[in-house]
């Protein structure tokens, strides 16, 4: 275990030591890899561990972005005040609209989060201080460093966070949750404290990477805030890379990133058929992700595979 | 004047909204599975429609069957091969497969159709009736009609045909479906190939109102979304009544606070309208 | 002894087609377009335009720096019309890529976020994809517009209603709720003013909307003299196609901002779009010199051999983007980003698109020409006179041919 720590510790090391190499583009990529590793983590938290599909996630970071956005551009308060309001909005949320919606369960939730999603979108290009739908433009910046180390701290915090529901009681409730939610209730969980806390967390760390995302990119307007591919590729790297684990979801984030950057820029026209590929193979062949495929292909070897197909298929 | 005018408007809308939302609801009831590429089925009838009616000059509407049939084809194909292989993994890996499908079919629509728009466009295509002074589009009046005639279709056929039965015994229960002899992964294909086929149709009626491009899908699938949610899973006529419901709504939204204020209504009404339902018929989804 | 001829044979070409190559240096263009996705439509129109210049100019014997003759070079990728995508393509084109400078993407709203990136690397951006006021109004040094401010997309229009016979008195003007159209009806409602004419209905839609049914309803509840529209091709597509289903006429006239100059939107309308007036800031006129295309009729002529549809202002303009730079690099007689950067600024130079000159804001500004559909064609009516006869009024929709 500790051993395990420390190798994690020099990962997150070596990484922090990127930007020397001084490469535009790879800190770009990194910038970007490590954002998503962020949401993907996020969304593991109400998604993997308590098995809530957040379909909301994209309006956490939607508000995270315009709290940021209005702050600087229109209140030209820092870039850090931005970032705390940003999180609060996205926080104060999580917890009016949890109370109501974690009620809600299976498919119904997800399509309530989307909902959700969809209509402060709407509400947003319709104000004047976030700019209607024109959108913000943010002060620039040539300083892609910053971003990339603030990207890092806050992966490396939502990660340790992660760690820590993992071998806590709160980790334990979540997952007595997603497993069957009225024996946990039975069983003394408080469901709702439980889940409304997972949702608040989710929400934190979303908007915290939206934030820092928006002052980087410099314009934001509502359709690229609240994105809904965006939120589905958080669900995809998620489960690709294994949800409900501690390191899942940011290995799989990783991997995904890599290759769709490697295919956006190198063959640029098709790669969005291939990332759809990728994922229609990545749901029949590893339904449970990365994680469990590791361990699935040194029990079984290449059997792995067809297993899935056979316990899934009808 | 003006307020008719606004909600027969609403309503003609509504019929076609409720009928792009019929077969996601068929699927979604049956097979539990919410599918992402829906909108991308509505775009491919609409282009079944689109090249037979500039191809052999038939008329859009005689071309809706073939269209419909070709659509079956393409949805029991995807599910018997496809997704039949993972119908028992979680509801999210569902979720995942299908918007993976709804992105390769868009970029092989752009690939085969190009970006250009697509408009279907009969020489009736701009007519109207007046009546009491309310402007009455026969499109859409067709539109209207088509929708209602095939909810009431669907309606007969899962309540008085042995395949409807089948279909409605293997969606309360797998068990109990293989019992009465039926094998599932075949009822599943054809459930899927008829939920496709309904797109289809939706979709070359979309193309005579609107236009078909390779991305039109997915904000038909959002659509087909909340009316499903607004209209429940049991009965085709209360998808339809929902259609109706959120064509009026955004018709009147609208006029009465403004043309950009449509989605916020829609999609607010959809979270008011889950949350605010009793909980317990909502679990276990 | 033959092999040994053969050797130094091989030797001495080898020298000479490694000289020659090194004689021929390049100047790589980047851009990241649309190619697939929402607007990719669009996009392909800034590839093509792009494209077609580079090829033609090359074909000319490229261009002088210094005394070094040099060819152009264009590398495209797709950003799928991914915001995101496309900033992260415009820092691979500059940093990895290596390509020398930007042409820009479609749209105002990718403008808006791209040209930081071009900002950020201080390498000159020229490019005709994005006209709204916002992008030109954050003091950027390294980005220039050949698309002409959207505030006066409809001033030629305006000014040619007062002229009409009978004149208008009424408009309802309808737009969209992005950057372009923003400012466009900003712009529309103070010409409107300016000429006296009265806004009946002033409406904005959000963007990407399919139905137009309820705002139409509106629209014919207080029958106006003049409809004056704004928004992306779809949008009009659909309002038009709508229009005719609910029976919504204008007593005058009906104007849009896009459209009318594709031939593929034309097309699909058919009949419906005959009377539409448009507008562009370009039509392919044997008035327009070029250095390179001989002028502007010409220009179409090869356009359409080559791509097999017809030249609009985006072409023309993505053509002229291209040509921007090679007139400044000419210019500077170096590839020094800043000194390249000073010699656009002083652009000065008559191309198939247009006299080309940057304002104060690095935009340029051109009067729109309004035209109109007459029998499938687009016809040039109006620039400050009346060049041709307006079909006029515009009869209603149940007393068409």
């Amino acid at each position: 275990m500790k051993g395990r720590v420390a190798l994690l510790g020099l990962c997150a090391v070596l990484l922090a030591l990127l930007p020397l190499t001084g490469d535009d583009v790879l800190i770009q990529y990194g910038i970007d890899a490590l954002l998503f590793a962020t949401l993907a983590q996020a969304w593991n938290i109400i998604g993997g561990f308590a098995g809530y599909a957040s379909f909301g996630n994209s309006s956490f970071y939607g508000l995270g972005t315009y709290g940021t956005a209005i702050a600087m551009a229109q209140l030209h308060l820092p870039f850090w005040v931005g970032l705390c309001l940003g999180a609060f909005l996205a926080v104060v949320c999580a917890v009016l609209i949890g109370l109501p919606i974690l009620r809600l369960r299976g498919h119904y939730f997800a399509i309530a989060t989307l909902g959700l999603s969809a209509t402060l979108s709407a509400i947003i290009a319709n104000l004047d201080i976030s700019g209607r739908n024109i959108g913000l433009i943010l002060p620039l910046t040539r300083n892609d460093t910053m971003f990339y180390e603030l990207a890092l701290v806050l992966l490396v915090a939502a990660t340790g966070t992660v760690a820590w529901i993992a071998r806590s009681r709160f980790g334990m409730g979540l997952i007595a949750i997603r497993e069957n939610e009225d024996a946990a209730q039975v069983m003394g969980v408080n469901t709702t404290l439980y889940k409304v806390t997972a949702l608040v967390l989710s929400a934190f760390f979303t908007a915290l990477a939206g934030g820092i995302h928006a002052y980087w990119i410099t314009f934001i307007d509502p359709a690229s805030a609240f994105d809904l591919t965006l939120n589905v590729r958080m669900v995809i790297m998620a489960m690709f890379g294994g949800p409900g684990t501690v390191l899942g979801p940011v290995i799989g984030s990783f991997i995904l990133t890599f290759v769709y950057q490697l295919l956006a820029s190198s063959i640029s026209t098709a790669a969005a058929l291939l990332f759809g590929i990728v994922i229609v193979l990545a749901v029949i062949f590893m339904p449970r992700g990365l994680w469990d495929l590791a361990g699935g292909l040194r029990r079984l070897g290449p059997r792995y595979f067809l297993q899935n197909i056979r316990a899934h298929r009808l | 004047m003006l307020f008719a005018q606004i909600l027969v408007n609403g309503v003609m809308l509504g019929g076609l909204y409720g009928l792009m939302a019929l077969g996601m609801a068929l699927v979604w009831g049956v097979l539990n599975i919410v599918n992402l590429a829906h909108g991308a089925f509505v775009m491919l009838g609409g282009y079944c429609v689109y090249f037979l009616f500039t191809g052999l000059h038939l008329d859009p509407f005689a071309a809706l069957p073939i269209a419909m049939v070709v659509m079956f084809v393409v949805g029991y194909l995807l599910q018997r091969y496809l997704l039949n292989l993972i119908i028992r993994s979680s509801h999210l890996n569902t979720l995942l497969i299908t918007f993976g499908l709804d992105v390769v079919l868009t970029y092989l629509a752009q690939l085969a159709f190009s970006a250009d728009f697509r408009a279907i466009n009969p020489t009736y295509a701009g007519s109207n009736v007046t009546l009491l002074g309310v402007t009455i589009p026969l499109v859409r009046f067709g539109a209207f009609l088509t929708a209602l005639v095939l909810a009431a279709a669907l309606w007969v056929m899962l309540e008085r045909t042995r395949l409807g039965h089948s279909i409605r015994a293997t969606s309360q229960n797998l068990i109990a479906a293989r019992l009465y002899g039926v094998d599932p992964a075949q009822l599943y294909a054809v459930t899927f190939g008829l939920g496709a086929a309904l797109a289809g149709a939706a979709g070359g009626l979309y193309g005579m109102v609107s236009q078909v491009t390779p991305y039109i899908g997915a904000t038909l699938t959002a659509k087909s979304f909340v009316i499903t949610i607004m209209g429940g899973l049991d009965n085709p006529f209360g998808i339809i009544l929902g259609g109706l419901f959120i064509g009026i709504a955004e018709a009147l939204a609208a006029i009465y606070i403004g043309p950009t204020f449509t989605d916020a209504i829609s999609f607010g009404l959809l979270v008011l309208i889950l949350v605010a339902r009793p909980a317990r018929s909502l679990r276990g989804a | 002894m033959k092999f040994r001829l053969a050797a130094v044979l091989a030797v001495v070409f080898i020298v000479i087609s490694h000289v020659a190559l090194a004689q021929t240096k390049i100047v790589t263009l980047g851009a990241s377009l649309q190619l697939t996705g929402n607007n990719a439509n669009l996009g392909r129109y800034f590839r093509d335009g792009y494209q077609v210049a580079v090829d033609r100019i090359n074909e000319k014997g490229g261009i002088a720096i210094g005394g070094v003759t040099y060819r152009l070079a264009l590398r495209v990728l797709d950003n799928q019309s991914d915001l995101n995508l496309g900033v992260q393509q415009y820092v691979q084109l500059v940093t990895r890529d290596k390509v020398d400078f930007l042409l820009g993407p479609y749209s105002s709203n990718d403008t808006l976020n791209d040209s930081s990136v071009a900002e950020k690397y201080r390498i000159p951006m020229v490019q005709g994809g994005g006209a709204a006021a916002l992008i030109f109004s954050r003091g950027y040094k390294y980005l220039f517009g050949t698309a002409p401010p959207a505030e006066n997309y409809f001033g030629s229009t305006v000014e040619m209603m007062t002229k009409l016979d009978p004149r208008p008195r009424t408009i309802a003007l309808l737009a969209a709720d992005d950057a372009f159209d923003v400012s466009l009806a900003k712009g529309t409602r103070a010409l409107a003013a300016h000429y006296g004419f009265d806004i009946v209905t002033d409406q904005q839609y959000s963007e990407h909307n399919t139905d137009f049914s309820a705002t139409l309803a509106l629209v014919k509840s207080k029958a106006p003299d003049a409809i004056l529209w704004g928004g992306h091709e779809t949008e009009a597509l659909n309002f038009i196609r709508q229009a005719k289903s609910l029976d919504v006429n204008a007593r005058d006239m009906f104007a849009i901002t896009v459209g009318v100059p594709s031939a593929d939107f034309r097309k699909a309308l058919g009949k419906d779009a005959e009377y539409a007036f448009g507008m562009s800031p370009w039509l392919a006129s044997p008035l327009l010199h070029d250095q390179w295309f001989g002028d502007g009729a010409q220009f179409a002529r090869l356009f359409q051999q080559r791509f097999g549809y017809e030249a609009d202002y985006h072409v023309a303009s993505a053509v002229s983007d291209v040509e921007t730079f090679a007139y400044a690099l000419e210019a500077a007689g170096t590839l020094d980003k800043d000194a390249v950067r000073d010699a656009i600024v002083k652009s000065d130079f008559e191309c198939v698109y247009a006299h080309v000159r940057f304002g104060e804001t690095g935009q340029i500004d051109l009067p729109q020409i309004v035209i109109q559909v007459q029998d499938g064609k687009i016809v040039p009516i109006y620039t400050d006179h009346f060049l041709n006869k307006p079909r006029y009024p515009l009869p209603p929709w149940g007393k068409r041919g």
